[in-house]
């Protein structure tokens, strides 16, 4: 408990750069998502 | 590609930048911040809560330009991202007056002052809501994208004149901001070190790109699904 | 120049002739009339009940002023509009009058009508509710002049968007409301002061405002309406 109290800032900081991560991944992972569906509509139109 | 990767990269750096740098009286390396006596850690919530902020503003202006793109050429797409950014615009509001009030909380004693800054911020909050409610009131998709585009032009023309009122109302008023003259603005009010000043533009870019990463998603996502509609 | 003179004729007849058929339908039916009449006798008693004979600050009763008011306009201000909805007249109306002149015609409706609740709020406070004075009457009725013709403009615009919209009667206020924060923040300011007995010259920041706030409203109005009046 002491060691949580004293370093307060650096479990904030690791949680705000874990939560960073999740969301980035999750855009991540859309965007590609998003090109192949594009993609495919594109190769359907044609 | 390289802009997702450096917004990536960017902005691990800067929350690492944000928290993760000590604070001092005396700075003596090029790493540590000055401390501000009275502030001292709560001064990190600027590399957070000033881009939201500023964030959600361009998102409103941003939704207006593009509004005013749709009443021009009356393309739906137009439309569909002037709502994207709205939403955005939002999002942005709302992270921005909660992390606003917490920081208002520990600096002030209260959560919700009503100074020119927090009135200003809950107005924008206020257009957005309305902005939405409108969206939804209205099925008609054409109807719907002019009544948008109007209403989101009529807000922002009425916005600027809260710069000339603000400041009569507070010298109105008797408890003047808490001492702070000009609410929450700590970016012009205190003079931040060049390392600070780094981060924190560091901070309103990395914001920036990922407004703007948000937005074309958004925007992909909404024109597939209106060409992806059953036809007939 | 005669040719443009008889466009400008028949469009001011024109905005009169909205103006007057609104006007005389109103006076038959009495519509929004009654309901704002309605609106301000009860909130007033409302806010008489609440307050039980004790009286509120002069600053808080300089506001509460124009929380009747604003609910007043928003009770009444959007029937030019829906009723044109409601009775499907607006097709017609599109098809005999320029968008400007409907506009215009309306936004003097409604500008008549906000001058006479604005009146009636005002007789029945004042004579009413304690502890309202005011001192410096000038700022005051230059307060609520300008304070209503904006409160019109801002209003008729709104109650034109609202009206082609599923859920008129709680979205008015939801939309009205930020437009019309300037304004009412302003108005309140002003009302404060004439209860306060400043001088005159102390509100005319207050007056360059809401003169300004008038100018813009109407213009950007103007502008606007014909997107959302046509179909």
């Amino acid at each position: 408990m002491d060691f949580l109290a004293q370093h307060q800032l650096y479990i904030v900081l690791i949680i705000a750069v874990g939560i960073w991560f999740g969301l980035y991944i999750y855009l991540f992972r859309l965007d590609g998502r998003l090109k192949k569906l594009e993609r495919d509509m594109h190769r359907e139109q044609h | 590609m390289t802009l997702r990767i450096l917004l990536g990269v960017l902005l691990t750096l800067v929350i690492v930048a944000a928290l993760g740098l000590p604070m001092v009286q005396h700075p003596q390396h090029w790493y540590e911040f000055p401390s501000i006596p009275g502030l001292e850690e709560k001064a990190r919530i600027i590399f957070f809560h000033v881009p939201t902020a500023w964030l959600s503003v361009m998102a409103f202006i941003t939704s207006m330009i593009y509004g005013i793109r749709y009443l021009r050429r009356k393309d739906p797409m137009d439309d569909l991202t002037s709502a994207s950014a709205a939403g955005l615009g939002l999002l942005f509001c709302v992270l921005a007056t909660v992390t606003g009030a917490i920081w208002a909380k520990f600096n002030w004693g209260s959560y919700w002052n009503w100074d020119p800054r927090e009135t200003s911020i809950f107005v924008l909050l206020l257009i957005y809501g309305a902005y939405f409610s409108l969206r939804a009131a209205v099925e008609v998709e054409e109807k719907r994208a002019t009544l948008s585009s109007v209403y989101s032009i009529i807000a922002a023309v009425t916005v600027p004149f809260f710069v000339f009122i603000m400041p009569r109302i507070m010298t109105g008023l008797h408890p003047g901001a808490k001492g702070d003259p000009d609410g929450a603005g700590p970016v012009i009010e205190f003079k931040m070190s060049l390392n600070m000043r780094v981060v924190f533009f560091s901070s309103l870019i990395a914001f920036t790109l990922l407004f703007l990463w948000m937005l074309s998603l958004r925007v992909r996502t909404a024109r597939l699904e209106y060409h992806h509609q059953p036809k007939g | 120049m005669s040719v443009r003179e008889t466009t400008t004729l028949r469009w001011i007849r024109a905005s009169l002739a909205v103006f007057l058929k609104d006007w005389r339908s109103e006076l038959r039916t009495r519509y929004a009339m009654s309901a704002l009449v309605m609106f301000v006798v009860t909130t007033i008693s409302i806010i008489l009940f609440s307050l039980g004979g004790e009286g509120a600050s002069p600053e808080v009763l300089a506001g509460m002023l124009w929380v009747v008011i604003f609910f007043a306009a928003m009770s009444g201000l959007s029937r030019t509009f829906v009723m044109e909805e409601e009775r499907g007249t607006g097709m017609t109306l599109q098809l005999l009058t320029p968008p400007g002149a409907v506009f215009a015609g309306k936004l003097l409706f409604n500008l008549v009508l906000g001058a006479g609740l604005t009146l009636l709020t005002v007789v029945l406070y004042a004579f009413f509710i304690n502890g309202f004075i005011v001192r410096t009457l000038s700022i005051f009725l230059l307060t609520i002049a300008l304070g209503s013709v904006g409160l019109a403009a801002a209003s008729t615009i709104i109650a034109a968007i609202i009206a082609r919209a599923n859920t008129k009667g709680t979205l008015y206020p939801v939309l009205s409301f930020p437009i019309l924060l300037p304004l009412l923040m302003t108005v309140i300011n002003a009302t404060r002061l004439a209860s306060d007995g400043a001088p005159l010259g102390e509100a005319a920041g207050e007056f360059q405002i809401l003169i300004s706030y008038i100018v813009v409203v109407i213009t950007v109005s103007t502008l606007l309406f014909e997107y959302i009046w046509k179909d």
